[in-house]
């Protein structure tokens, strides 16, 4: 999936965001206590490690050079018991931070998912879905990382330094000078090395989309390359990216092979002029044998902290690239919402009115204009008319995922917008062109429609809407799985499922959006059946493209360029001979061809 | 294609990508080799340290001698820092080349796999293989051999040193090695079940977030909510759970090895301080004890890591296999080398097909066809028209009775050839995504100018089309671009074939998704596409078949009758009955209309 938005992922802000920093603190707040206990768990494991070093060389200088067995015998008594205080310390901190990281993921997703739900119809139209999904997958997973893992190696390692340093005062302090001045200068080349890295690899990932992506067009077209003979200039095209993509990753992992040599041998100058000057202070006594293996212990590992606030200073630069798109989402306002004074009146009936509704998706491109239509309680309305005049506006603005931006609606006689959303969505039906089903059981997308039904009801909902016979002949019936989306099931099953859904609902408005795609005659039967049942004694609006459910509609609207154009009942509008003619003999034609190739199909198979 | 995936014994396996090295061994071999001397070189600074403390110290020789080792202390960081650079940048060389090589076999090798392999594969299999699997290909040689290599390699060079120095205190050190390794072992196996269960939860996650989404009215239209977020928050909850569970076991593991690394050190310390006390070695052997055992010990906890990783490796290394093991299809064998066009007679004498031994789908199929003919073919779906159509340009080979293309056999020519000679248009033709021209001069096999380019797409009636595309000709199509509709899709694919002019043409006719203005100009620019070629046609209407010189009405695999339009209307059957409803459509509106 990723390779479909592989592109925006690399994009990051190159400056530090304080105010986006702020934030993801604020968002670890709640939890002071667990960071304070795995900051101290860690202090103390950095301060151990270092005070091992200095054990190391009491060993050699209170023990070994005086040959006291004694004192030796002390100084690993300690050694032991101090490794068992780290063990713990080094338990606490590794629970602890990654507690909390789980902890911060599952917050921010559970933060996000709930928003998700009370964003209007408006956002998801203009926000792909893949994008959403890596907000919530990816950008928080590195949010997590940069406040647990992140803030533990920088505390780490700026603690592990600090300490490794007083040690080495106490030691000797002018030889410490010599060490803390390359400090700076292993930072400074460490952050110059990263980013470099950084570089590289965003173009490796770039170069791995792209070659994802040729795969994928050269496996699915397999059919045209092969009849058109293409495959050796496929083959050079395809070289061309590898060789891109050998080029990033070559040279990537040769500077990231190339930053713990420079590393190691700027602290390698460190170590001989420890060694240089350190051996002329032995003689003086300034200095010991175990105080010079000290140094050089110190030195040595002072590479990790130091690769360790590399890499999280190159990781923040994600991690807060991440967050300001995650407090995107999360601050995005809901166009549509509740009145503080809106109400649930328990039943909204039937009866809607539109008054000089006006509505544009966009500015200043009208898709609605001074649209007015009474629709009384019971009626069936069918909406036809050419794709994109505003048949599906009028159905949104119905189920309220879109408010007129002129005009008002009244469900009742009142102003829709007076109401809540839960009192006119709950009590709306609706099946979509392409139904959506989601995974689980076929009795479960059934509940759907009413939380609390029992089996009965479901199956007698399944009844009514013709869904019940093929649902028998499943193998495990009503706890068949439906699979992800449903797509173990055809069209026309998932069609019925997702009508006998509406059903069992008992909606008191019923919207369809009829699919164009042409099931088999048996289904078909089936769906018209179940629709016939659902209308019954309600209001309903069908986006309407089979003539048997246009012609049983009590009124039709012929929708074009954001009005009405013609409205009536089929005879009336038949007789007009004006676009709703038109429209119904190329359906007529069409429907009839149609048969044509079902006919062929029977006649055959029988 | 999982469940026929065979694996191969795990030694064969180390053997085939042994092989897949080949052209870089002697890299890999160097790159193993530098590693070795970055370790040596660690190694004998500590010799120098214990020289310097022995030798210079103790006896108070302080002066040059000190400079000098210095200045050889830096040296033999340079020199280790250098190899380890090297080592790095030739196993980089390595495995980046290896996978380069690997993409474009599995590139190359899928586009030639017979037409069988790919109607049975999964795109997102393969996808998921010539990915994730090649990755981890790259990681093998790339980090796990290598890293496996250094601390080997870490160890066998300071053991070796630490024996060298004395025999006693070397293996007094190592005791807790293999108990390590072992430990290391079967913990991260056991990471990695956990690891799969945490996957797979973060998977269920995702779906039902995805669900939630891409089902966003249905959410609302229902007011579920509430509802979805409790779903949501259960398997949030779920995976937070298997976070922690995975946690858990990191947390016990790193503590505990500490533990049992540290016991070992602190022994090997008090042992090596008691043998300086003795005087059995010297204190500058002590310190470089004490510098050697810290790469003995530490790495080892990561030895079983690498393990279970690299067994990953072979895994993926199995599944890259499958795919490889498939044969090809040849383009240029075959017992003859046409030379020129051909004519365009075919003869299909009884010949049938099928898939897999005893399950035939074509049966017993003879007509003739004469050069510039236009042959239509009828029937439900799975009849066996489409699997006819594939026998020509040898997506698949006839299984019984013989077809010949100008009197000689079909199977004789080259694939290569016979694909050049035969153009096909599909139902909804698949396009690239490059731009518009480029799709058009899309296996031509030539260079082909701008005007030549214009001229197939105005006469396939797709020029004006284009013209109002701001970007013409150089438009992209697809998922980056702009999205073309079925009809417009069909019409740039008959520009692509009256480009490539084939002397047969493959047409599956259908004009049934476009509105009627267009399909006025799809038939033409088909007309103007059969001129003089040889055509077969895949007819869903009638209306299509009507000029036809033979058609063809299939059923299960057989021809169940044969004829032109005027003897099929005569004849009581499918055609018939298919025609006399096409009549009656008209006659039914009329009444319609006049009834209300």
């Amino acid at each position: 999936m990723s390779e479909h938005y592989g592109f925006e992922e690399e994009e990051f802000q190159t400056s530090f965001d304080g105010a986006t920093l702020r934030r993801i603190i604020k968002l670890v707040r709640p939890y002071y206590k667990w960071i304070a206990g795995f900051l101290i768990a860690v202090a103390i494991t950095s301060f151990i490690d270092s005070y091992f070093t200095y054990l190391g060389k009491r060993i050699i200088d209170e023990g070994i050079i005086p040959a006291n067995t004694e004192a030796l015998r002390q100084i690993l008594l300690t050694f032991g018991a101090v490794m068992f205080v780290q063990a713990v310390t080094v338990f606490a901190f590794i629970y602890l931070t990654g507690i909390l990281g789980h902890r911060v993921k599952y917050d921010l997703r559970k933060t996000m998912f709930s928003h998700l739900q009370k964003l209007s119809l408006s956002y998801y139209s203009k926000t792909p879905v893949g994008w959403i999904m890596s907000r919530v997958t990816s950008d928080t997973e590195r949010i997590a990382e940069l406040v647990t893992w992140g803030m533990l190696d920088i505390a780490w390692a700026v603690l592990n330094i600090c300490t490794s340093l007083i040690f080495m005062l106490t030691i000797n302090w002018k030889l410490t000078l010599v060490v803390a001045a390359i400090i700076p200068v292993l930072l400074v080349v460490a952050v110059w090395f990263k980013q470099r890295i950084i570089v590289e690899y965003r173009l490796v990932r770039r170069a791995n989309s792209k070659i994802t992506g040729a795969y994928n067009e050269n496996i699915t077209g397999v059919r045209v390359v092969k009849a058109l003979g293409r495959e050796p200039e496929n083959l050079r095209e395809f070289g061309v990216l590898t060789s891109d993509y050998y080029r990033s990753a070559f040279r990537a992992a040769w500077l990231s092979a190339l930053f713990l040599p420079v590393v190691q041998i700027i602290s390698a100058f460190a170590v001989g002029g420890v060694l240089y000057f350190g051996a002329g202070q032995v003689k003086i006594g300034d200095m010991t044998i175990g105080g010079i293996q000290a140094f050089i212990s110190y030195i040595t590992f002072i590479m990790w902290p130091i690769q360790d606030m590399a890499r999280v200073y190159a990781s923040m630069q994600h991690a807060i690239a991440s967050a300001e798109r995650v407090f995107s989402l999360v601050d995005a306002v809901p166009d549509v919402q509740d009145k503080a004074e809106a109400v649930d009146p328990g039943s909204v009936g039937g009866d809607i009115v539109f008054e000089d509704v006006e509505f544009a998706y966009e500015d200043g491109k009208d898709v609605l204009r001074k649209f007015n239509l009474t629709v009384r309680h019971g009626e069936t309305i069918a909406l036809v008319g050419p794709t994109g005049a505003g048949k599906s506006t009028i159905v949104n603005l119905i189920c309220r995922f879109y408010e007129p931006t002129g005009g008002r609606i009244l469900i009742n006689g009142k102003d829709y917008t007076d109401l809540t959303m839960h009192a006119i969505q709950s009590r709306i039906g609706m099946v979509l062109q392409t139904p959506h089903l989601f995974s689980g059981t076929i009795r479960e997308n059934l509940r759907y429609g009413k939380l609390d039904a029992t089996d009965e009801s479901i199956e007698g909902a399944a009844k009514l809407a013709g869904a019940h016979e093929f649902i028998s002949t499943l193998p495990k019936g009503y706890d068949e799985e439906v699979g992800e989306g449903g797509n173990l099931l055809s069209v026309g099953q998932k069609q019925l499922i997702s009508l006998a859904r509406a059903v069992l609902a008992q909606p008191e408005i019923f919207i369809m959006d009829e699919a164009t795609s042409s099931v088999d005659t048996l289904t078909e039967a089936l769906i018209q059946r179940g629709m016939v049942t659902l209308m019954q004694g309600r209001t309903s609006f069908i986006i309407a493209h089979r003539l048997s459910t246009i012609r049983s509609a009590d009124r039709i609207l012929v929708i074009e360029d954001g009005g009405v154009s013609e409205m009536g009942t089929h005879a009336e509008l038949l007789r007009q001979r004006g676009h709703y003619y038109r429209l119904y003999t190329q359906q007529f034609r069409r429907e009839a061809y149609d048969r044509e190739e079902q006919l062929l199909d029977a006649e055959m198979v029988s | 294609m999982s469940n026929t995936d065979e694996k191969k014994p795990i030694s064969e396996r180390l053997r085939g990508l042994w092989h897949m090295l080949s052209g870089y061994r002697l890299l890999y071999v160097g790159a193993l080799i530098a590693v070795a001397f970055a370790a040596v070189a660690k190694t004998s600074s500590f010799l120098v340290l214990r020289y310097m403390i022995d030798e210079v110290l103790l006896r108070d020789e302080i002066g040059r001698a000190v400079l000098l080792i210095a200045l050889s202390f830096i040296g033999l960081a340079l020199i280790e820092g250098f190899f380890t650079f090297l080592g790095g940048r030739l196993t980089a060389r390595t495995a980046e080349g290896i996978t380069r090589q690997l993409r474009d076999q599995l590139f190359d090798h899928l586009q030639r796999l017979s037409f069988s392999f790919h109607s049975k594969a999964q795109t997102g299999d393969l996808i998921q293989r010539v990915t994730s699997d090649v990755a981890a290909i790259q990681r093998f040689f790339g980090e796990q051999v290598i890293e496996l290599g250094r601390i080997l390699l870490l160890f066998g060079i300071n053991f070796t040193a630490l024996l060298l120095l004395n025999v006693e205190l070397a293996l007094v050190s190592v005791i807790i090695v293999p108990v390590l390794s072992i430990v290391s072992f079967f913990f991260f196996r056991k990471i990695s079940q956990l690891y799969e269960q945490y996957q797979e939860q973060d998977a269920r996650l995702s779906t039902v977030l995805q669900e939630n989404l891409s089902g966003v009215r249905v959410v609302k239209a229902f007011a579920r909510q509430d509802y979805e977020q409790d779903k949501f928050e259960r398997e949030n909850h779920s995976l937070f759970v298997r976070g922690r569970d995975l946690l858990k076991l990191h947390a016990y593991y790193w503590p505990v090895t500490d533990i049992v690394a540290n016991l070992q050190i602190i022994a090997g310390f008090g042992v090596g301080a008691l043998m300086v006390i003795n005087g059995t070695i010297t204190v500058g052997t002590y310190l470089a004890y004490a510098g050697m055992i810290m790469w003995i010990i530490h790495p080892m906890r990561g030895l079983g890591r690498l393990i279970v990783q690299a067994s990953t490796g072979l895994v993926s290394y199995q599944r890259i296999l499958n795919i490889l093991g498939e044969p090809q299809e040849s383009l240029t064998e075959g017992s003859v080398e046409p030379q020129g066009d051909v004519r365009g007679e075919l003869v299909f004498d009884h010949a049938g097909f099928e898939y897999e031994e005893g399950q035939e789908v074509l049966h017993d199929i003879s007509f003739r066809v004469k050069p510039g003919q236009v042959i239509a073919l009828l029937g439900s779906t799975g009849s066996g028209k489409t699997t006819l159509m594939n026998l020509l340009p040898r997506f698949f080979d006839y299984t019984s009775g013989r077809i010949t293309l100008d009197g000689i056999d079909l199977k004789a020519y080259p694939r290569k050839y016979l694909r050049r000679q035969i153009g096909i248009v599909e139902q909804e033709p698949f396009l690239f995504s490059r731009s518009i021209r480029e799709n058009i001069s899309y296996g031509v096999g030539r260079d082909v100018s701008e005007d030549e380019v214009i001229e197939a797409a105005q006469a396939a009636a797709i020029h004006d089309v284009i013209e109002t595309f701001p970007e013409g000709y150089k438009t992209v199509v697809g998922e980056r671009g702009v999205t073309l509709s079925g009809g417009q899709k069909q019409r740039v694919a008959v520009a692509r074939t009256l480009l490539k002019n084939p002397r047969i043409l493959l047409l599956d006719d259908a004009t049934s998704s476009v509105d009627t203005e267009t399909e006025a100009e799809i038939r033409q620019a088909l007309d103007r596409l059969m001129e003089a070629r040889t055509t077969f046609i895949i007819a869903h209407r009638i209306q299509s078949v009507m000029n036809a010189d033979l058609i063809l009405v299939l059923d299960k695999g057989r021809i169940v009758q044969r004829g032109t339009h005027d003897t099929l209307v005569n004849q009581p059957g499918i055609y018939q009955q298919i025609y006399d409803l096409q009549a009656r459509v008209e006659l039914e509106l009329e009444r319609e209309i006049a009834g209300v």
